[in-house]
C-alpha cells in the first residue's frame, strides 16, 4: 500500500506536486494526468531521484523519503523509465541478472528468479540474445522482467507500453496483470493509454497541475466529468 | 534452471577467455624465436604498454569514461616498483604488484572527479593530473639505487633494477611480460563477464538506470579506475624491469593522450584492441626506424588513423576486423 500525505515537490519557485494526499491500495493502480501534471515527478520522488520539499510517503508501513535510492531498491521498490534502458551488449539474461546483483536474494536462488522473470515475460527463447538485437516489444518486456527479481514490493512502470502495437500491448497487459498474484508486488502504472489503464487498474489517481484531481475505482474516475474535462478533453 | 542457449553462451565465453590467454601466451613463446634483438625489446615494450591500454579500454569501453592520466599512472607504478626493488630488494613479482597496487590507489583518487565530471571536463582534469606528474617526475626523476626517500643516486653510475631470475635474457623477459599481459587481460575479462561488468554496463547506460537498479555507482566507478590504475602500474613496473630504469622525460602528459588515442584506434571493446594499441605505440615507430624513415612520421600516421577510427570505425580497427570476420562467416551459417 502506498500512503502519501501532504507531499510537496518544488523545483525553485515552481511547485510540481502540491500537497498531495493519496492512499493507493489496489494490487494494480493507475496514475494518469495531462502532460506536466507531475506523474513522472511522483515516480521520481517515490524512487528517490527527486527530493520532496514536504510530506510523507509510506510503503507498506515503511517511511520512504528518508531512504536513498539504493536502500529503496533493496526494500523492494522497482521502477522502469519512459525510454527503455536495456543494455545492448548484455544478453537478455544478464540484463535481468544485473538487476538481481544488487537486491537481496537467497544464495542459490538467483538463477531460479531470473528464469521465472523471463518465463513470465515470455523471453526465455531470447535469453542469450544481446539486448541490442531485441525489438522494441522485447526490450519493453525485459524492463518488466528486470522489475520482477529480488522480491519486489512496489513496481513503478512509467509508460511501459509506449510504442507497442495492439497485440503487443495485450501481451504486456497480461504480464503486468499477473504480477501481484505471481510475484506479490503492488504495481503503479503510468500511461497515456486509457484503455490500458481501464483494463488493468482497479484504482486510479488523476493528477492535474500537481494536485489530486480524482482518486478511486478506475471506471468511476474515468467517468468523472472533471477528469474528462481536464484529461480526456470532453 | 538455466536455458540451454544461456549455457551455450557461457561455455563460449569461457572458451574465448581460455583462447585469449593461450593466444597471448603463444605469442610470448613464439616472438622471441622469430624476432631479432632489436624487435624483442620493442615487442616487450609493446606488450607491457598493451596492459596499460587494456586499462584505458576498460574505462572507455565499459564506462564511457575518458581518462588522460593513465600514462602518468604507468610512471607512478614504475616509480614504486623501482623504489621497492632498489630500496627493499623485494622479489621482482612483488615489485610489479607493489607498482600495480600503488597506481591502482592513485587511479582511484584520479577517478574521484568522475563522480561529478564527464566527457571533456573529466578528460581535462585527468590531463592536468598527468601534467602534474610530468612536473614532479621531471624534477625528481626515477629511483636508481640511491639513498633517501627519492632513491636517487649521485656521483656514481645508476643502478639497474634486476630482472626476475626466470627471465634474465631479453627473449625470456618478453615471454614473462606476455604472461603478465595474459593474466591482466584475464582479470579484466573476468570482471567484464561477472557482477562488476554488468554493473559497469548499467552505469554506461546511464547513472539513473544504474541507481534505479541499486548499483553503488561510487563503488563500481572507483573500482574501475582502480583496476585501470593497476593495469597502468603493472605496465610501468614491467617497463622498468625491461630497461632496468626509467627516464623522467619519457612521461610527458602528451603520452597519456597518445595512449588514449591509440587505444581508440585499436579498439576499446575487444582485448585485441589493447594489443594493437601497444604495437602502435612502440612497434610502428620502430618499424619506421627499421625502414630508414623518421620515427616521428608515426605521428602523421596516427593522426590519419585516429580520423579513420572516429569517422568510419567507432569500435576501432579490431571492431572492423571482427565485423568483417562475422560477415565472412555469415553465409556459411546460412542453410
Amino acid at each position: 500500500m502506498i500512503d502519501i500525505r501532504g507531499l510537496t515537490v518544488a523545483f525553485g519557485p515552481v511547485t510540481v506536486i502540491d500537497g498531495l494526499d493519496a492512499v493507493l491500495d489496489a494490487p494494480v493502480c493507475g496514475l494518469i494526468g495531462p502532460n506536466g501534471a507531475g506523474k513522472t515527478t511522483l515516480v521520481n520522488v517515490l524512487s528517490g531521484f527527486v527530493a520532496a520539499r514536504a510530506g510523507e510517503v509510506h510503503i507498506a508501513g515503511t517511511s520512504l523519503l528518508g531512504l536513498n535510492t539504493a536502500r529503496r531498491v533493496r526494500l523492494g521498490l522497482r521502477r522502469s523509465f519512459q525510454n527503455e534502458q536495456v543494455v545492448e551488449d548484455l544478453s537478455t539474461w544478464d540484463n535481468v541478472q544485473a538487476m538481481l546483483d544488487h537486491v537481496p536474494h537467497a544464495l542459490g536462488e538467483g538463477q531460479h528468479q531470473v528464469y521465472r522473470a523471463l518465463e513470465h515475460t515470455g523471453l526465455l527463447d531470447c535469453a542469450a540474445e544481446p539486448g541490442g538485437q531485441l525489438n522494441l516489444f522485447r526490450r519493453r518486456m525485459v524492463e518488466v522482467a528486470k522489475a520482477l527479481v529480488g522480491k519486489p514490493r512496489l513496481i513503478l512502470f512509467d509508460e511501459p507500453g509506449a510504442g507497442l502495437d495492439e497485440r503487443e500491448s495485450r501481451v504486456l497487459r497480461d504480464a503486468i496483470a499477473a504480477i501481484p498474484e505471481q510475484f506479490g508486488a503492488q504495481v503503479l502504472l503510468i500511461d497515456h493509454d486509457v484503455d490500458l489503464i481501464a483494463s488493468l487498474c482497479t484504482q486510479t489517481l488523476v493528477l492535474d497541475f500537481g494536485k489530486r484531481l480524482a482518486l478511486g475505482p478506475t471506471r468511476a474516475v474515468l467517468d468523472d466529468p472533471a477528469v474528462r474535462r481536464a484529461y480526456l478533453g470532453s | 534452471m538455466i536455458p540451454d542457449s544461456v549455457r551455450r553462451e557461457r561455455r563460449a565465453a569461457r572458451l574465448s577467455l581460455a583462447r585469449m590467454v593461450l593466444l597471448v601466451l603463444a605469442l610470448g613463446a613464439l616472438l622471441p624465436w622469430i624476432a631479432n634483438a632489436y624487435w624483442v625489446k620493442t615487442l616487450t615494450s609493446s606488450l607491457a604498454l598493451a596492459i596499460a591500454a587494456a586499462g584505458v579500454s576498460l574505462l572507455y569501453g565499459q564506462l564511457g569514461l575518458v581518462s588522460l592520466s593513465q600514462y602518468a599512472l604507468l610512471g607512478a607504478g614504475g616509480w614504486v616498483a623501482l623504489r621497492v626493488g632498489h630500496g627493499l630488494q623485494w622479489p621482482f613479482e612483488a615489485c610489479v604488484l607493489a607498482g600495480g597496487l600503488s597506481a591502482g590507489i592513485l587511479g582511484m583518487i584520479a577517478g574521484l572527479p568522475a563522480l561529478r565530471l564527464k566527457g571533456l571536463y573529466l578528460a581535462l582534469v585527468t590531463l592536468m593530473l598527468a601534467g602534474g606528474f610530468q612536473v614532479v617526475v621531471s624534477a625528481t626523476g626515477f629511483p636508481d639505487g640511491g639513498p633517501g626517500w627519492l632513491g636517487r643516486i649521485s656521483g656514481s653510475e645508476r643502478l639497474m633494477m634486476p630482472r626476475p631470475a626466470i627471465a634474465q635474457d631479453d627473449g625470456a623477459y618478453l615471454a614473462y611480460v606476455a604472461v603478465w599481459l595474459a593474466a591482466m587481460l584475464a582479470v579484466i575479462e573476468l570482471h567484464r563477464r561477472t557482477r562488476a561488468g554488468r554493473s559497469w554496463a548499467l552505469i554506461r547506460r546511464g547513472e539513473a538506470v544504474a541507481e534505479g537498479a541499486g548499483v553503488n555507482v561510487l563503488l563500481y566507478q572507483t573500482w574501475a579506475f582502480g583496476l585501470a590504475g593497476v593495469c597502468a602500474g603493472v605496465a610501468g613496473a614491467l617497463l622498468a624491469g625491461g630497461v632496468g630504469q626509467l627516464d623522467g622525460r619519457a612521461f610527458a602528459a602528451s603520452e597519456s593522450v597518445m595512449l588514449f588515442a591509440l587505444t581508440l584506434i585499436g579498439g576499446a571493446y575487444h582485448w585485441i584492441g589493447a594489443l594493437v594499441a601497444g604495437l602502435l605505440l612502440r612497434a610502428v615507430p620502430s618499424l619506421l626506424v627499421d625502414l630508414g624513415v623518421n620515427g616521428y612520421l608515426a605521428m602523421v600516421f596516427f593522426g590519419a588513423a585516429l580520423l579513420h577510427a572516429l569517422i568510419t570505425a567507432p569500435r576501432g580497427l579490431v571492431g572492423q576486423w571482427m565485423a568483417t570476420i562475422s560477415r565472412l562467416r555469415a553465409p556459411r551459417k546460412a542453410p
